[in-house]
């Protein structure tokens, strides 16, 4: 029997579809992984069990009995709570006046000392008394001990199904493990737990069962999270059928010999760029893939002069480039549609048709408007973009649907005719009809001769859409492919989140300049193997594959090494090489791929058992800096 | 309804420029059935009179309202630069003094607004700072005392007539239709707005935001020093308390004006009927023989009135 369930709920938020028909039940004692990329629903989905959003259609029912909510009161009322990673404590008032806040609504005297003795048996209970202060004010707490303090919140008021929403988000790894024990212990004393995350090694860490959502439909059921592995999760959130909506038009693509545009070496913008380098050719469309806090998003915004760069060179039309301001990045014929279309794209207050001269404004030099001069080019393309110009230019913004208000600020940026056209998530809340036509029409752009980056999370439309597809994973190019050829599987699997790139990059530099031979960093699934990054360049000791590459574990070089288990020396049958493999697990057991080193097979044996201890080592000092670093 | 009656509506609804015309026929109307005297000639002239040093606060405060700030210190600034003025005419000639008062007026400004844009605080809190200090500095500056004895020239502003308006009405009916220019059609104006009303997206299309909201904030102070010269003309003495209560009538005129305090929203036409509306409403009383203790209950409640009613057509609108 299901604490909680669901029956086909469905919500739309003007013309845009959020959820459809969704399914879901949670049983007592579980955590239930809540997952999908952005703009899949799973966050709508928790809003409407909390109460703070009510469904369209659908039902929910609470211990099989029918559930109307009339907002989130009503919802804590029925013992449902929600933790979100902006709390909604009171900063002024002590932990015990938080803890109890509730209470302070209800008639009647407060009654302090009994509340005390109540609060202090809770925080015993999650094993916390040391750590949290009752009389301490919250401003002065940590995030994440005011996460706790809102799960004290709702224990209190005796909650049963706790929601946590992107909890981990702002948290440093210690505190994540705090908040992870402390869900096991709530779920084990019967509660159930919901975990909203895109973060994929946290999912498989706590949860028991996982549901996925896409576009608003639920692709997976309550999988158990033992049954699954981290690709074919990302392949389940991402979609794999590729429709008709990228069709190419025959042909595309840049030549090699196209003009070069942009080339990006090494860029770095702290904290999350880090080591980012990939180039665009005139005519070309190259996607930035990765999932969320990879860097992609940051990379372009720094190439646009939002952010300052602080490492690495960007070279555009041949020259050096580094903007100040966007406004030196328009004049030199960039464009940028950001990926929060309301928060900074839009100006409410000004017309459709002032919406669409707004870059024209920042680049424009003189005192007055010259609104005038762009008519003829603002007629063209509405017709281009297929826009009601009589009925749109003068209205306001916000009437218009997502897809309309993004074909608008398409036009605000083709008005200026860029060389270079920067775009973040742009079809992200556009319905899918207009989304193909989007497609064409940056196809269209590209094939007149405009650069273009794009930067999304949709796995399928990235495939669908670029010519070349750079991965980025923690802030770090990690791959660079041909679109179209490419399968979401192999996409997925490189973007996996892995911590710290740079430091396994700086531990693979140790080991060639101690040993020698070439050291690499690869994941390995099932029979295939994808190379994540490698180091050094004697060629006698070429395990068989390049960063980047996707290859059956038999056509590699090493085949016996990678077969034998982790840890020994393993010499190939043929004698040409011998390599030793070390699996790197993360803080929480889970597999990150494995790191290598393959020597000559002539080059006399190593000490393997000193080579070991040198991987381990290294791995030892590359996991307290990564906490170190994410704790600071 | 008819359509025609109804495309009115609509308008009405939409255009602050338009409601204000009508708001200010309306009080106009009203007041001239109360009182006989209120369309007189001289009447009138009186009205216009004592709208210029209003209307000159209110257009620079309409500039930084627009971008979302609030600036506090017009009145106090108005006193001080007064004062600048009274003293500078000895050894400087008048127009010397002039632009010595409204330099001051503008580095006051300024000084505003590069707090408020580069250290980033809370606009009421950097202009409340600086009405204190603008106040205090007029005390010392002048003693505590009165400056009298100036030079008939500067009475002239506010005296003589040209095309048959009083000359200071002419000149604020000039800067009034050159900053709707600047705001309808000047890059800088509609920078204005697009600050008010979103500054990242602004930011993101290459609009210099920075450089345009320190200079709302200077030209609020120049405009105070403006207001503070014609002020000093209409009396021909100048006193360090001058000035006082300009920054909330300035405040009032704005909103009735239609303007939205959160920025992005607001016409410049609408401040000057604002400032219309207002004076028309104190000269009404005047003329009614009400109790000028009361003008402060009948403006607060114009203001209330006012803004529930943007409140009302906005909630209509969307």
């Amino acid at each position: 029997m299901s604490l909680l369930a669901l029956r086909a709920i469905s919500k739309s938020f003007g013309p845009t579809r959020a959820l459809d028909g969704v399914h879901f039940a949670l049983a007592a004692g579980e955590v239930h992984a809540l997952v999908g990329a952005n703009g899949a629903g799973k966050s709508t989905l928790a809003r409407i069990i909390s109460g703070h959003l009510r469904p369209d259609r659908g039902a929910i029912l609470l211990d099989e009995k029918p559930l109307r909510l009339a907002g989130s009161r009503d919802a804590i009322r029925h013992g449902i709570a929600m933790v979100t990673q902006e709390t909604t404590l009171a900063p002024d008032l002590s932990v015990l006046e938080n803890i109890m806040l509730p209470r302070l609504g209800l008639p009647g005297r407060l009654r302090w000392s009994a509340w005390r003795a109540e609060a202090a048996g809770l925080t015993a209970q999650l094993d916390q008394t040391a750590m949290l202060p009752l009389d301490a004010p919250v401003r002065q707490l940590a995030i994440g001990q005011r996460q706790i303090v809102e799960i004290l919140k709702a224990l209190a008021l005796e909650s049963r199904i706790i929601i946590f929403d992107e909890p981990t988000a702002s948290l440093s790894p210690l505190e994540s493990e705090r908040l992870f024990t402390i869900m096991r212990r709530l779920a084990a004393r019967g509660r159930g737990l919901i975990f909203v995350s895109h973060r994929l090694e946290e999912i498989f860490a706590v949860t028991d069962r996982i549901t996925v959502l896409r576009e608003g439909r639920v692709v997976a059921n309550a999988r158990p999270t033992v049954d699954l592995v981290p690709g074919e999760l990302v392949r389940l959130m991402v979609g794999r059928e590729l429709s008709d909506v990228y069709a190419r038009a025959g042909g595309g693509g840049a030549q090699k010999n196209q003009n070069m545009v942009l080339e990006v070496s090494h860029l770095a913008s702290p904290p999350v760029v880090r080591d980012v380098s990939f180039v665009v050719r005139q005519g070309e469309i190259v996607g930035l893939a990765g999932l969320v806090g990879a860097g992609r998003s940051e990379t372009v915004e720094t190439i646009f002069g939002l952010r300052r760069a602080t490492g690495g060179e960007v070279h555009y039309l041949g020259a050096p480039f580094r903007p100040r301001h966007p406004r030196e990045a328009i004049r030199a014929g960039i464009g940028f549609i950001p990926e929060d279309r309301r928060g900074q794209g839009i100006v409410p207050d000004f017309s459709v048709r002032e919406n669409l001269l707004l870059a024209h404004l920042g680049g424009h030099r003189g005192i007055g408007l010259a609104y005038g001069a762009r008519n003829a080019a603002i007629a063209e393309l509405m017709g281009l973009l297929d826009l009601p110009a009589r009925r749109l230019l003068d209205a306001n913004m916000l009437n218009f649907s997502g897809g309309m208000q993004q074909k608008v600020i398409l036009a605000r940026w083709l008005l200026l005719e860029p060389k270079l056209l920067l775009l973040d998530e742009p079809t992200r809340g556009v319905d899918i009809g207009t989304r193909s036509g989007i497609y064409a029409l940056l196809r269209r752009i590209a094939a007149g001769g405009v650069a273009v980056v794009v930067v999304s999370s949709d796995f399928e439309e990235i495939i669908g859409l670029a010519d070349r597809i750079v991965v980025l994973s923690d802030g770090v190019t990690v791959s660079e492919l041909p679109g179209g050829q490419v399968d979401i599987e192999h996409l997925a699997i490189l973007a996996a989140p892995r911590s710290s790139a740079a430091g396994i990059r700086a531990l693979l530099g140790d080991l060639v300049a101690a040993a020698g031979g070439i050291a690499y960093w690869i994941g390995v699934e099932g029979e295939r193997l994808v190379c994540f990054d490698r180091v050094g360049d004697n060629q006698a000791a070429d395990p068989g594959f390049a960063v980047g590459g996707l290859l059956p574990v038999a056509a590699s070089a090493i085949p016996a090494a990678l077969t034998a288990a982790r840890g020994e020396l393993v010499r190939e049958a043929d004698g040409s090489r011998q390599s030793l493999l070390i699996a790197l697990t993360g803080r929480r057991g889970h597999d990150l791929g494995v790191i290598g080193i393959t020597l000559p097979g002539a080059a006399p044996a190593p000490d393997g058992p000193a080579l070991r201890r040198r991987i381990s080592a290294g791995l030892a000092a590359w996991a307290a800096d990564d906490a170190e670093a994410r704790a600071a | 309804m008819s359509a025609m009656a109804r495309t009115l509506l609509h308008r009405l609804a939409s255009e602050i420029e338009l409601r204000m015309l009508l708001l200010t026929v309306v009080v106009m109307a009203g007041l001239a059935m109360v009182s006989p005297y209120f369309l007189t000639l001289n009447n009138l002239l009186n009205v216009m009179d004592q709208s210029v040093v209003v209307g000159m606060v209110a257009l620079g405060q309409t500039m930084v309202i627009l971008i979302g700030g609030i600036d506090l210190s017009v009145g106090s600034l108005a006193g001080m630069t007064g004062i600048i003025l009274g003293l500078a005419c000895k050894p400087l000639g008048l127009g010397g003094a002039i632009a010595l008062c409204l330099g001051v007026g503008a580095l006051a400004g300024l000084i505003n607004g590069l707090i408020i844009t580069f250290g980033r605080v809370a606009p009421f809190v950097v202009t409340l700072g600086m009405m204190s200090i603008a106040r205090s500095m007029a005390y010392v500056i002048s003693g505590a005392n009165s400056i009298g004895d100036l030079p008939p020239g500067l009475g002239a502003l506010s005296s003589s007539d040209v095309f048959g308006l009083p000359l200071n009405f002419a000149i604020l009916l000039v800067i009034y239709a050159l900053a709707w220019w600047f705001l309808a059609r000047a890059k800088g104006g509609r920078t204005l707005y697009a600050i008010g009303s979103n500054a990242e997206a602004a930011r993101v299309a290459g609009l210099s935001i920075r450089l345009w909201s320190v200079a709302a904030y200077g030209l609020s102070g120049v405009m105070s020093a403006l207001a503070a010269t014609f002020l000093a003309s209409r009396i021909l003495s100048i006193d360090p308390i001058g000035g006082n209560g300009l920054e909330l009538d300035s405040i009032a005129a704005v909103v009735i004006g239609g303007a939205s305090l959160f920025g992005g929203r607001g016409a410049i036409v609408g401040t000057l009927f604002g400032v219309f509306i207002m004076v028309f409403i104190r000269n009404g009383l005047n003329l009614l023989n009400v109790s000028p203790y009361w003008q402060g209950t009948a403006i607060g409640a114009i203001i209330i009135a006012a803004v529930l009613l943007e409140r009302v057509l906005s909630a209509r609108r969307s």
